[in-house]
């Protein structure tokens, strides 16, 4: 019964793909959006009947692919990051309903997106290297694609897949070397005699398995210094391709290395751990750092998934460190907080990118500064933003805040350890907890703040309207899946504990206890998210009625002329002297001056008359990604100048070319004899 | 047949090969090469219709008669047409002259000897020790299209390398299937017309048959 699932994941997703390319463009959508969610109805039927029966799915046939055969197994940890993926994908195909009208009903991205939904679904179930490279390889070349399909921004689109396509098979020839060093010092590719065989390897070879396999997930999960084509991808990709792109691809980069580092090793020494620690604090900084100054509104939110993927990292490295120091108790904490972190990113960060894309579909638009007074204009759109940004910026009582608490409860107990590093680490953690949600609020007030209140910037931003009904129903579910989670987490909290105890391969227990307030077992922790909200929601009552009373009594005074503040006594104010995103960020810019390195150009052009009067002052500033600039550019040109010196050996004469392979054949059979 | 005229018939024909290979290099008329080209061709059948005799192996005979027909005269046609536009062609200045060519293809000759050692250590057959000659033949071969410059040297450097590797087959494994000898045979066969056409379209384009004017066509 349970193969049945699995089949039908795949065969909806082929299904799905043939249809979208064959079927003529009034139907070629909905065909696939229909068979997408059969996938994903499949998938989620098979992830709930794992985690509520602690039955594994296995399937294994040799039909598929040739030599090797496909190998599946589902258990409670690839179930875990099976549901996100497919709720994330449910909400964004419906969005694309609406979607497709604005330029994504090709033939090329209905073929692609089936595809994509479906291996990224099938990720966590394979079993085998061949089967999870197969995969793996088809949700890169799926997504490229639909990168790639926005015709509209077509030179910005090329360059983001050709940065995409470079950074994700760098990435996975990394994970390629890793998994096959490892299967070939195990004696053989199901993760099953992995397993079994791993322990038993030096530590050399599991340390060189371990780091490529983080570099290589890591660059997937978006992890700062491998971020670089994050966003450029997730910011050119169209609406729905972005939510499933931000929402749920990167999931599996984490997903592969609690595979490696967890199961198949089956954890490490803490200097693995450490690094991970590092990853995650240097991406939650900077992505943080650079949301905050951004002012493109899907690069803003595509920095926020590398910040959201630091902080994953930071707990999955926090769970290691205290597994491997001897701390069961916060080692389990941390591990739940790094999944729930993950499923709660993955449904505000897709309602986000769903909300963005529909501004970017309403107004043309993505940079900030032509933005304002969206709210009125596109109110369900508004408040979905709201509500996704609300979590994002860790606010209560939305979903984003569970998690935090939950990892800054494990950090702080475990704060009390004998390794001198941990405690170290474990500090700059809380730290960098710290310093990141400040700059996430900065970040968010600003994107809603300047794209949404006040008034418009621009032509297109007045003349915006509310987007299709499916597009609104689309985010919309998921950002009521937000509010949902934040007040009742218990929902997916055994879950995630089983999930979480399969991960670190020990039995399920508990760490928290509860139905309306949450208990942290073995500590001492109390969260009550219901009670909190309701809380918040009294006191939010309160201060309206004081106002109201405050605002009649104000009223009974004589009448007063109601001038605009800071007018200097005018009555206009143009939209242009509004706050931007830009002037916005200049503050953190200058903080942080030393480490963004933001280029500035003032250019000033004199009358030809006179020094004294000034035509025109043009003032840039671009902050373009630092690490990009000081490293990736110059390996790139690095790169550049040996291909062009590698030029002068062909000059196109075929004898020469004969020649350069009839002296390698006689110094190799030289060499031989 | 007895052992001893097998023997002596499959070294003959086997160093008729090499030996033609090696007069491709030693003669500059392109008539002349290619009538070289023939005969290693023949000879090359005969090496298979030997093998085929003494292992009373039918289809080897077949193929030995079909590889006679197609690289004793059908391929040697082919090329003979490329040179009907050039009446009076001649490899007159190929990069290294006649006797250093010479030289050469006895210093690859003493390589295939020494590279095929472990070849020879394998087959277990007297036919076994003569794979060094083709291995020798693939090399002449290969060096013959990397100093020469007509396209008709080319071509015929290019079937010498094609004649060496089916020697080394017939050598080694008694005879290679009668369908991959076809399938290489037929592959080869394309190669020669489109180095026919290729070489045609260069004399209509430039009035010769020099493949270094091709240079001019580098990006």
């Amino acid at each position: 019964m349970n193969d049945v699932y699995v089949v039908a994941v795949g065969l909806a997703g082929v299904m799905g793909a043939i249809l979208g390319g064959a079927l003529p463009v009034s139907s070629r959508v909905g065909a696939a959006v229909a068979l997408t969610w059969v996938s994903c109805a499949a998938a989620l039927g098979a992830a709930v009947t794992v985690l509520s029966s602690d039955h594994v799915i296995t399937l294994s046939t040799s039909a598929i692919l040739p030599l090797t055969g496909v190998t599946i197994t589902l258990d409670p940890l690839g179930a875990i990051f099976v549901i996100p993926i497919s709720i994330v994908a449910m909400a964004s195909t419906f969005y694309w309903l609406g979607y497709a009208g604005h330029g994504l009903s090709s033939r090329s991205a209905s073929s692609a997106m089936p595809l994509f939904v479906t291996s990224m679904l099938l990720v966590p179930f394979a079993a085998s290297v061949a089967t999870f490279l197969v995969l793996w390889e088809m949700m890169a070349l799926t997504s490229l694609v639909l990168v790639l399909t926005d015709q509209s921004r077509r030179e910005a689109a090329r360059s983001a897949a050709q940065w995409y396509a470079v950074m994700t098979h760098a990435g996975a020839a990394a994970i390629l070397l890793a998994l096959v060093l490892l299967s070939a010092h195990a004696g053989g590719q199901t993760f099953s005699d992995i397993e079994a065989h791993a322990r038993h390897l030096s530590s050399a070879v599991r340390g060189t398995v371990f780091v490529l396999a983080l570099l290589g997930f890591g660059s997937k999960a978006g992890a700062v210094p491998l971020h670089v084509w994050l966003p450029k991808a997730h910011a050119e990709a169209p609406g729905p391709a972005s939510a499933l792109m931000s929402g749920a691809m990167v999931n599996l980069g984490i997903y592969g290395i609690v595979l490696v580092g967890n199961r198949l090793l089956g954890g490490g020494p803490v200097w693995w751990w450490l690094l991970v620690s590092v990853l995650g604090v240097m991406s939650a900084l900077y992505g943080a750092l650079y949301a905050a100054t951004s002012s493109d509104l899907k690069r803003l939110l595509a920095y926020s998934t590398s910040d959201n993927m630091g902080l994953i990292l930071i707990a999955l490295g926090a769970s290691g460190l205290f597994g491997a120091s001897g701390h069961p108790t916060t080692a389990a904490i941390a591990m739940v907080a790094a999944l729930l972190l993950m499923v709660n990113h993955s449904v505000f960060k897709g309602a986000l990118f769903l909300a963005a894309g529909a501004v970017q579909v309403a107004t043309g638009t993505r940079d900030l500064d032509r933005l304002g007074g969206l709210m009125r204009r596109m109110p369900v759109t508004g408040i979905v933003f709201l509500v996704g940004a609300l979590s994002v910026a860790v606010l209560p009582p939305f979903n984003g805040f569970i998690g935090e608490w939950l990892l800054l409860q494990g950090l702080l107990h475990g704060l009390p350890t004998s390794n001198t590093w941990v405690v170290i680490s474990i500090s700059a953690a809380v730290a960098t907890l710290a310093l990141t949600g400040g700059l996430t609020v900065a970040a968010f007030v600003k994107a809603t703040g300047i794209g949404f209140l006040g008034r418009p910037r621009s032509d297109e931003a007045t003349a915006a309207h509310e987007v299709a009904i499916t597009m609104r129903v689309g985010a919309g579910a998921l950002a009521a899946l937000c509010l949902v989670l934040g007040l009742v987490p218990m929902l997916v909290l055994p879950a995630i504990e089983r999930a979480a105890a399969s991960a670190r391969q020990v039995n399920a227990s508990s760490v928290t206890s509860g139905w309306v307030s949450l208990h942290l077992l073995g500590l001492r922790g109390v969260l009550a998210p219901s009670l909190l909200a309701a809380g918040l929601a009294s006191a939010a009552l309160v201060v309206i009625v004081i106002r109201r009373i405050a605002h009649r009594r104000r009223n009974a005074w004589p009448a007063v002329n109601p001038v605009e503040p800071w007018g200097s006594g005018r009555k206009l104010q143009t939209a242009r002297m509004q706050y931007t995103a830009t002037s916005f960020g200049e503050p953190l810019l200058r903080v942080f001056d030393d480490v963004i390195r933001p280029s500035r150009d003032l250019d000033v052009s004199h009358l030809v008359e006179s020094r004294y009067y000034i035509e025109r002052i043009a003032y840039r500033t671009s902050n373009d990604d630092v690490i990009e600039r000081h490293f990736y550019r110059p390996f790139i040109a690095g790169v550049r100048w040996w291909g062009q010196r590698a030029r002068s050996l062909q000059n196109g004469s075929v004898r020469r070319y004969l020649a350069y392979g009839f002296v390698a054949l006689v110094i190799v059979l030289v060499a031989v004899t | 047949m007895n052992s001893a005229t097998y023997l002596s018939f499959l070294e003959i024909a086997a160093g008729l090969v090499i030996l033609c290979a090696i007069v491709t290099l030693w003669r500059r008329s392109l008539r002349a090469i290619v009538r070289a080209l023939a005969v290693q061709g023949m000879a090359l059948g005969v090496v298979a219709l030997v093998l085929g005799l003494h292992h009373h192996d039918d289809v080897l005979i077949v193929v030995g008669c079909l590889v006679v027909g197609a690289k004793g005269f059908f391929i040697p046609t082919l090329v003979k047409r490329v040179l009907a536009n050039e009446p009076m062609s001649r490899e007159t200045s190929p990069l290294v002259n006649v006797p250093a060519s010479l030289v050469g293809a006895g210093a690859l000759t003493f390589l295939a000897y020494g590279a095929t050692r472990p070849v020879v250590a394998l087959v277990s057959t007297s036919a076994g020790r003569l794979i060094p000659l083709g291995f020798a033949t693939l090399l002449i071969g290969f060096f013959s299209m990397v100093v020469r410059r007509k396209a008709a040297s080319q071509i015929v450097g290019l079937l010498l390398v094609d004649n060496g590797i089916a020697l080394v087959a017939f050598l080694a494994t008694a005879g290679v299937p009668l369908l991959v000898e076809l399938g290489a045979s037929l592959d080869v066969l394309l190669v020669v017309v489109v180095l026919r056409v290729l070489a045609v379209q260069l004399w209509s384009k430039f009035a010769v048959l020099d493949l270094d004017e091709l240079q001019e066509l580098h990006d």
